[in-house]
């Protein structure tokens, strides 16, 4: 009796630390927002500086270059020269892709033009990504230019 | 035999919790880009970008669609209409293919759409005094519930399509350029 009553009293103890286990929260490591040379590098390769002076025609290049690689614009914003893009990436129907454009203008005849691309939730850290992204607006910028 | 089938089973689940990458051709144009370009625009010879625009949003009206969101400096809207997208040839379909896997097969039909679309005006020239405009139709698609032998699919399953048929394209811009007296170019 007392010895299937020990066996009980040690499933229960086994069972209970198993469930406080779940409880216990990770430690947060240190340098959680401290900036990474990768962060610089990424930074770095999706942005470009154009040599342009219309900043409205700028942001309608950007979504009509959006447009060509099949995106669906789901947000403008003139004045802060934001636009917000998304697709599906066919043919595979249940992966993401989001896009952040930014134009900002630098200089009178400068500007700057940043593209931030998610795959599924994860950042897309891939510089030819952003080099084709660059490749067909700078087509799409000469084109309004015209 | 039990054993391999569990290990069989659990690789299964295993490599459905790999996240897919990146390919690197992303965000590239296709050979596609230039027809489907041509499809979903044209252009029309006015200055008045604005009323396009507002004639573009009338238009999505008359065809049931709700306005989501516009921004005019950019030329820019984004409209949506739900429907129902129950179909019978799908439920004919999931009936027999539940007889024919002798119950054990229930696929799930379409029941819910959301169909939408991005409208972009610009104009075309410095001048401008040609505007183009450019639509974007596609429908979100929402699923039933189903069955692959004892495993339950729960329902609200999502896909996407783009809506690629022409006529659609060519009704809208029909209705639009009847709707600002002018004549709607390809390009």
């Amino acid at each position: 009796m007392t010895d299937k009553r020990c066996i009980i009293g040690g499933v229960v103890l086994l069972v209970g630390s198993l469930l406080l286990h779940g409880c216990s929260t990770p430690e947060t490591p240190k340098d959680l927002l401290a900036p990474t040379d990768a962060q610089l590098k990424i930074r770095s390769m999706q942005t470009r500086t154009f040599d342009v002076t219309d900043r409205n025609a700028a942001i309608r290049g950007v979504i009509a270059s959006l447009q060509d690689l099949g995106f669906i614009i789901e947000r403008a914003n003139e004045p802060l020269g934001l636009v917000t893009a998304a697709r599906f990436a066919e043919p595979n129907y249940y992966d993401v892709i989001s896009i952040t454009v930014t134009v900002r203008q630098d200089t009178k005849s400068r500007l700057t033009i940043r593209a931030n691309a998610i795959y599924n939730n994860k950042p897309i850290d891939d510089p030819k990504v952003y080099q084709n992204f660059f490749a067909s607006l700078e087509r799409s910028l000469f084109l309004t230019k015209g | 035999m039990i054993r391999i089938a569990v290990c069989l089973a659990s690789l299964a689940m295993l490599t459905g919790c790999v996240t897919h990458t990146e390919p690197a051709e992303l965000l590239q144009l296709t050979a596609e880009t230039p027809k489907h370009r041509a499809m979903q625009t044209r252009f029309f010879e006015t200055p008045n970008e604005k009323e396009l625009l507002s004639a573009s949003a009338a238009v999505l009206q008359d065809l049931g669609f709700q306005v989501e969101e516009s921004v005019h400096e950019v030329g820019f809207l984004r409209a949506t209409k739900e429907r129902s997208a129950r179909e019978y040839g799908q439920y004919i379909q999931r009936g027999l293919l539940l007889i024919l896997s002798l119950g054990k097969l229930l696929n799930p039909v379409d029941l819910h759409q959301k169909i939408a679309a991005g409208l972009i005006t610009r104009p075309l020239n410095q001048a401008a005094t040609k505007q183009e405009v450019r639509i974007v139709f596609y429908r979100i698609v929402w699923k039933s519930d189903g069955q692959v032998d004892r495993q339950y699919i729960p329902p609200g399953q999502q896909y996407m399509e783009m809506i690629r048929d022409p006529e659609i394209y060519q009704q809208f811009f029909a209705k639009l350029s009847k709707a600002v007296f002018l004549e709607a170019h390809t390009i």
